[in-house]
């Protein structure tokens, strides 16, 4: 019952941000294409925005899939923490000793820097 | 029924306006920037008003035809100081600043009400190349990359980044010459790959600065030093401005132009701003070290520029009356954009301090062979055009990086008209006009 | 049992969704006028103007948008906002959805906030719009990992991944007391979020609006409007992980639950108008390298206080 709510939920938000931008715009013409031209303060471009971009951030994204795995423990690790005492802390205080070290590492490395 | 309710809430609404900065048109957008019901955006998108601020020179009509036909209807344009375009002769325009305010507000107000037709487009309904129907697809593509799928080429690039040495794309466009973050006037070819700029080509140089007539007096014969210094540090404070508000503080930068527009701004309301400004977080969040001149670089630009760059060229060290004062010119070492910040606030804390004692003794220039304008010496020659500068300095910096660069630095040509003549100063004819 | 179960909580929702985004535009006005800036019209209307005007202004087209992605992804961002505001309890018994992992569905919301601005962003086609939802992406997965980790923190003593049992697990002492780094922290994360004020990588002023630059009329006004429902979202969720919820003597709790809300918007609007927008690369240092250590060291004192 819960997620058919949330569902509901979803559904009425999203439907809503659709209705509102829908039901002005249903009769207007297509702008013509100056118009839609991208802003660049008068200047024009030589192609399209959509290339192979280039994200200077690349090391740090792979930095994020190490911590993003060890999340998956840590949900039902906090459930169990209490019960479990400083066995819990201990372990998960050594997994994250191992983790900082690596940002430690990155940080020495560069990997927060756009490359 | 429920149309006109909605218009007619849509009326009294704080009014969006676009400014297209032409020449001399800064003051009156800085007094705009203070009126309460206008707000000034930075995407002609977000407008319901084109201002055209001050004289656009006829090479770049085309380029305002350009940002004219992007906004959304409907909308209007207001020119100030300036002609309107000849498709667009029954435009309104104004020329008296104090009026403006009032009716940037009463034309929203009739655009709403419906009583004034939205401005017609100016330039053909086509794609910049033809493409319904064309290549493979009928979309005007060609194979993978090639043809112009919508109207043009997908980007391209076969040479290597210049920070990780990577062959991604590349893309080039012509930004400016009314970019908000740009100084007006400037339009370059830049190539950027992701977000950092790969190489930047100006080609037109930014619009001439007016300064203060008290400058021009001071190459005829001695002024008080007291109304030169405070001129210098209201233009230094509108400079501030602009940083401040690309930051995102646009407190402390209103704050700033509130205190260029006194007649006699507290030197403790500049030191007050600077703490705040320290303690906003605004040198150690907002800059990297970045955007250094070499010596070469910033004797070029001049003026605070060279001296945050800690070379000690101020013509004032050479005069009498400034001796007087003991004056003596501050320097920054780094020379990048957190030390030219450092040096503006300097420079203006020590222009309103010089201003006061000068005031006590009563004390004139001596010299008039030249004066230390705001943006650099001008004894023999008047500071000209500096933007070739930045062709060597932001290749290699991040947008965000390049953008607080560029308004760190001032490096328009100085107009040959004061702040006080302008409205009757011509509009140049051309590029090269403006450059000679 | 469909009226309780499935009308009301969405009614709820939806109600506190648009009166609190109306509430925050009305917020960040006084604010600015009180700061000193210009305002001329009531902060009471101003927000109503704007939108009026925005519904009446033409919605922009870019030569070669992805449409479907264009004009979905303001919707979709507000849907996230109503995702994150149903998790979030009331009262013990006024729970629009009370589902038992509603701490885990909160932490989707924000990766999926991530991929929402990204697409506002990449699916105009044009280059400053580009940029802001490329820049946007190196905060979004730099702020997400603190988020988890505060927001593990206030799961360990409550035992549990349900936002209800974590109000619960402060009778006795506010989290914001128990584990002191805690709201700070998540506080940057809403930021983040939302991209507001110092953390404004996608829709900045350098990049002339970025991601809303080629957007007018009434996508901008639905684009506005759930950056600010994801704020009133996010106050939720704060106030229920970190200021006990609906805990409090005298009013009834839901009454205790908005006004802990309207503060941490306040709060929230307040740091958007003093700071400056950081610069991206530094942002990401910052986050990583100061913040997600922060955030490690509140989750053992979480962890070691939840022992003692």
């Amino acid at each position: 019952m819960e997620l058919l709510t949330l569902f509901f939920i979803v559904l009425i938000a999203a439907g809503l941000g659709l209705l509102i931008q829908w039901l002005p715009m249903r009769h207007q013409p297509m702008p013509t294409y100056p118009q839609r031209a991208p802003f660049l303060g008068g200047g024009l471009p030589e192609t399209h925005a959509w290339n192979r971009y280039h994200v200077r951030y690349y090391p740090m994204t792979l930095l994020l899939i190490a911590f993003e795995m060890e999340m998956m423990f840590m949900y039902p690790w906090a459930v169990v923490f209490v019960e479990q005492g400083m066995k819990a802390v201990m372990e998960m205080g050594m997994f994250l000793a191992i983790l900082s070290v690596g940002i430690v590492y990155g940080w020495r490395e560069g990997v927060f820097k756009w490359q | 029924m429920a149309v006109s309710w909605l218009s007619r809430l849509a009326a009294q609404a704080t009014v969006p306006v676009f400014p297209v900065r032409g020449m001399h048109g800064e003051p009156v957008l800085h007094r705009l920037a203070l009126a309460a019901g206008i707000e000034l955006v930075d995407s002609p998108r977000h407008a319901s008003i084109l201002l055209v601020a001050g004289g656009v020179p006829p090479d770049q009509h085309d380029a305002l035809r350009r940002v004219h036909d992007q906004l959304p209807t409907p909308f209007a344009t207001l020119w100030y100081r300036s002609e309107p375009l000849d498709e667009l002769a029954g435009a309104t325009r104004v020329d008296d600043p104090d009026a403006l305010p009032e009716a940037l507000k009463t034309i929203h107000r009739e655009l709403m009400s419906g009583k004034r037709g939205s401005s017609p487009r100016l330039l053909p309904d086509e794609p910049p190349n033809p493409w319904e129907g064309l290549g493979d697809d009928g979309h005007g593509g060609e194979g993978m990359m090639g043809g112009v799928p919508y109207g043009r080429p997908m980007a391209m690039n076969m040479t290597d980044d210049i920070r990780d040495g990577l062959t991604l794309d590349s893309l080039t466009v012509t930004l400016g010459p009314f970019l908000p973050m740009l100084p007006p006037g400037l339009t370059a070819e830049v190539t950027l790959q992701g977000d950092l700029i790969q190489s930047w080509t100006t080609h037109s140089a930014p619009y001439p600065i007016a300064l203060e007539s008290a400058f021009f007096q001071a190459l005829q014969g001695p002024v008080p030093i007291a109304e030169l210094e405070r001129a210098r540090a209201r233009y230094h404070l509108k400079r501030l401005h602009f940083g401040l508000r690309l930051a995102g503080l646009e407190r402390l930068a209103l704050e700033a132009l509130r205190l260029a527009f006194e007649p006699h701004p507290g030197q403790n309301r500049v030191m007050a701003l600077r703490r705040r400004l320290v303690r906003s977080g605004f040198f150690r969040l907002t800059t990297t070290g970045r955007g250094r001149l070499d010596e070469n670089q910033a004797r070029r630009v001049g003026g605070i520029a060279a001296r945050a760059a800690g070379l000690e060229e101020d013509w004032r060290s050479g005069d009498e009356g400034y001796r007087h004062l003991n004056f003596r010119p501050l320097t920054q070492r780094e020379g990048d954009t957190a030390a030219r910040w450092h040096q503006t606030l300097a420079e203006i804390e020590q222009a309103l301090q010089l201003a006061g004692q000068a005031e006590r003794d009563a004390v004139h220039t001596r010299r008039s062979d030249g004066v230390e304008t705001p943006r650099g010496p001008w004894g023999e020659y008047r500071p000209e055009d500096a933007s070739g500068v930045l062709e060597e300095l932001l290749p290699g910096l991040e947008w965000d990086e390049a953008m607080s660069t560029l308004a760190s630095l001032d490096l328009a040509p100085l107009s040959p008209w004061s702040l006080e003549e302008t409205s009757e100063a011509p509009v140049p004819t051309s590029v090269e006009e403006r450059r000679a | 049992m469909i009226v309780s179960e499935l009308i009301l909580p969405v009614l709820l929702v939806t109600f506190v969704l648009v009166l609190g985004a109306y509430l925050v535009a009305v917020l960040d006005e006084a604010i600015a006028g009180a700061l000193g800036m210009p305002r001329a019209t009531s902060v009471w209307t101003a927000p109503l103007t704007q939108g009026a005007w925005l519904l009446t202004q033409q919605a922009n087209a870019t030569e070669a948008p992805d449409w479907r992605a264009w004009r979905l992804a303001p919707a979709l961002y507000l849907a996230l906002a109503a995702i994150g505001l149903a998790v979030v309890p009331f009262s013990p018994t006024l729970i629009p959805t009370d589902l038992v992992t509603s701490v885990v569905l909160w932490g989707s919301v924000e990766a999926l906030a991530t991929v929402v601005i990204f697409l506002h962003g990449w699916s105009a086609n044009t280059l400053l719009a580009l940029i802001g939802a490329y820049r946007y992406v190196a905060l979004g997965l730099s702020y997400i990992l603190i988020s988890m980790f505060v927001l593990i923190g206030v799961a360990l003593p409550a035992e549990s991944l349900q936002f209800s049992q974590v109000v619960a697990s402060q009778e006795g002492l506010w989290n914001v007391i128990r584990q002191p780094l805690g709201l700070p922290l998540f506080l940057i994360v809403g930021l983040g979020m939302t991209f507001w004020g110092p953390l404004n990588l996608a829709d900045s002023r350098d990049l002339a609006g970025g991601t809303a630059s080629a957007v007018s009329g009434p996508p901008r006004l639905v684009w506005n409007l759930a950056r600010a429902a994801m704020l009133v979202a996010f106050s939720g969720a704060a106030a229920s992980a970190f200021l006990g919820g609906w805990l409090g003597p005298w009013l009834p709790g839901p009454v205790w639950m908005l006004l802990k809300m309207l503060a941490v918007l306040a709060v929230l609007l307040l740091i958007g108008r003093l700071v400056p927008r950081v610069q991206p690369e530094r942002c990401v240092t910052l986050m990583w390298v100061v913040f997600l250590p922060l955030s490690f060291v509140d989750l053992i004192w979480a962890g070691v206080e939840a022992l003692l």
